[in-house]
């Protein structure tokens, strides 16, 4: 019982992170209907630029995340006005292709540039835990998922009650009507994007203390950021939130439970279910 | 106006003479070309060609002419270089029987993947193939005692090929894969030139351009489309069989993950989707563009042109131009989906009507 409680709270701190990487992905879709396959390379960057603040300036992986993620919002605002912004009429798959292809750059010139060795972020409490009824919790995975609960629930304030937030939400819901009562959709898209890209950041500085930190990080986060979106339903964000916790939780179970190797498959099978018996997700709509 | 001629003599609809004779040509050309090519590398490079081409032409048939965006190919080209080397290393089975076995396999669990996957459209198909080809890999990965896991299947060798105790080839140079990709090669796009002229084509193409108007008049879009996967699955083993062959050596990261897929897709979208020419062109650009890089010969011809080998830049050239293949790849990409979002082969049309000033034709004037 104990193992179980144990790795069920673990899978559910890891969820919060996947979660708020999902958040990040389904609101970009949510406002333009673009897939964002490039979602964990930036992810990635988010990680390296944290590791960069740690090495060269010593500033704490969780509080550079005032600096990272607005450097990461201008990064998305300008991937959305050069690139993105000029498919989004074009066929599904072109977008698809145009964000891999992106994705393709960041992960390539990072690698270019720092070489493909892992990088480890060794923090004073990386490795020390919590103990509490005989369940141990590691410091810095509940210190993410404060953090991350503190996000999300602003986040909400944020699309709830502001005009803003309002109008990104109008814009998700449809873009034509929304046009019609004078939103400006184009700051929309650009503010979504620019938003998702500084979440997938924000997501990579909170698990930089916990992973390797290597080029090539990005394209398992990328899978598990549509696992967690389509299992909560495309452009839904209590689904993403839903579906992250869900997905951190079962990958936890099946790694004590079945093999530590498999848990990946399992979540992908799982994917693979809700897409054909609840295409819309688990909560049934995909709206945000 | 021309006569026309009696049904007898007319080529089959849509067809014309000249690039068929223009293919045959090309083939006898290429047929020759090992007599007097004899570079090993020139000879590897021409064998990786054709393997983009195979690969190319197969997704084409599903991706090109069906509008399935499978972006999950890897797993079939694993499937069926996974299935050749168990088959020749474990139980000694020649190749030329394997591949069969393999492709068999392949087709197989594609019609299984296909039945269920199809129902599913746009963005939740390419999703759902990449998971496909994911959950592949990680079985690959994952069943040690099958697969030999992430350290792979090293071949030792392959046993010579006799036909009624005659010699025909040992395998020890790289002619005999010259000449076997180079008829892989011919074969797919004999296949994509038939699917375009068939009733099975025209078929694909309107499940492509709209799924339910194509239902509507009474195609069944399931069968369709596990038809067209089939013919695309044959293929891609076949040429992951091939790959995997050449190479001797196969691993779960180098031939099932998504990059792979990935790949397969992009020599189609940079030659041009859709069309028999495309991948031939996709593959002309991307192979000898990453073996340049590879070999630095492109670092060797900037520093020609003038940039200092010993500079800061010349050093930094020299040591990364190597790795920037996959770089370029994506530069590649964002660039053709953005100018020439039909692809080179669209993006020359474009121009040839252009420059003959006949402007006013649709863009689409040729599927």
């Amino acid at each position: 019982m104990i193992i179980f409680v144990q790795s069920l709270l673990s899978g559910i701190l890891v969820g919060g992170v996947y979660a708020l990487i999902g958040i990040g992905l389904t609101i970009i879709f949510g406002v333009m209907r673009v897939i964002n396959f490039a979602h964990g390379d930036l992810l990635m960057l988010g990680m390296y630029l944290t590791y960069f603040f740690f090495a060269s300036m010593g500033i704490d992986p969780f509080l550079s995340i005032v600096l990272t993620a607005p450097v990461m919002f201008v990064l998305g605002a300008f991937l959305q006005k050069v690139f993105i912004n000029r498919v989004l009429n074009a066929l599904p798959q072109n977008q698809i292709l145009l964000t891999i292809g992106l994705g393709l750059v960041m992960s390539n010139t990072v690698m270019l540039l720092f070489t493909s060795d892992y990088r480890i972020l060794t923090t004073s409490y990386s490795s020390s835990a919590l103990h509490v009824a005989g369940i141990s919790i590691s410091t810095p995975l509940l210190l993410s998922f404060a953090i991350t609960v503190a996000i999300t629930a602003f986040l909400y304030w944020f699309l709830l009650k502001t005009d803003t937030g309002q109008a990104i939400r109008a814009t998700a819901q449809d873009r034509d009507a929304a046009q019609l009562m004078g939103i400006d959709v184009k700051r929309m898209s650009v503010l979504a994007t620019g938003m998702g890209t500084a979440l997938a950041a924000t997501a990579g500085a909170l698990i930089s203390p916990t992973y390797y930190i290597f080029p090539q990080v990005g394209s398992s986060f990328t899978l598990k950021a549509f696992v967690v979106v389509v299992l909560g339903g495309m452009g839904s964000i209590v689904g993403a939130t839903l579906g992250g916790v869900v997905v951190g939780a079962t990958e936890s179970l099946a790694a004590v439970y079945i093999s530590s190797g498999l848990k990946e498959l399992v979540v992908f099978v799982l994917f693979l279910l809700v897409l054909l018996f609840r295409p819309a997700g688990l909560l049934g709509k995909s709206r945000m | 106006m021309r006569p026309a001629l009696p049904p007898m003599l007319r080529a089959p609809r849509g067809a014309a003479v000249l690039p068929l004779l223009l293919f045959a040509a090309a083939l006898a050309a290429l047929g020759f070309l090992p007599l007097w090519m004899t570079s090993p590398y020139a000879l590897h490079v021409m064998v990786l060609i054709f393997l983009a081409v195979i690969q190319g032409e197969s997704w084409n048939v599903l991706g090109g002419y069906t509008g399935q965006y499978s972006v999950g190919h890897a797993a079939y080209f694993g499937i069926g270089a996974y299935a050749t080397m168990m088959l020749l290393q474990y139980h000694h089975l020649a190749p030329w029987w394997g591949v069969w076995v393999s492709v068999a396999v392949a087709v197989g669990l594609g019609v299984v993947i296909g039945s269920i996957t199809f129902r599913l459209r746009g963005p939740y198909f390419v999703l759902a193939s990449i998971a496909v080809a994911e959950i592949i890999r990680l079985i690959a990965l994952n069943w040690t005692d099958v697969t030999n896991g992430a350290e792979g299947i090293l071949l030792s060798d392959i046993p010579p090929l006799t036909i009624g105790g005659r010699l025909i080839t040992d395998f020890m140079s790289k002619v005999p894969f010259y000449y076997v990709g180079l008829a892989l090669a011919a074969m797919t796009i004999a296949v994509n030139w038939g699917v375009q002229h068939s009733k099975l084509g025209y078929y694909f193409q309107a499940i492509r351009e709209d799924q339910d108007a194509a239902h509507s008049l009474g195609i069944s879009l399931t069968f369709y489309k596990n038809v067209a996967l089939a013919i695309s699955a044959f293929f891609t083993a076949a040429s992951g069989a091939f790959y995997a062959l050449y190479v001797g050596f196969v691993d779960p990261s180098t031939v099932l993950t998504v990059d792979t897929s990935v790949q397969i897709v992009l020599i189609c979208i940079i030659g041009g989707i859709g069309t028999i020419l495309g991948p031939v062109v996709g593959a002309l650009v991307l192979v000898p563009l990453s073996e340049a890089l590879r070999s630095n010969v492109i670092a060797d011809g900037l520093f020609q042109l003038g940039v200092s080998e010993n500079s800061r830049t010349g050093q930094f050239l020299k040591e990364n131009l190597a790795h920037a293949h996959v770089l370029i790849y994506g530069v590649l990409v964002v660039v053709v989906i953005l100018f020439m979002p039909e692809g080179v082969l669209g993006f020359v049309k474009g121009l040839r009507r252009r420059f003959a000033g006949k402007a006013a034709l649709p863009a689409k004037g040729e599927a």
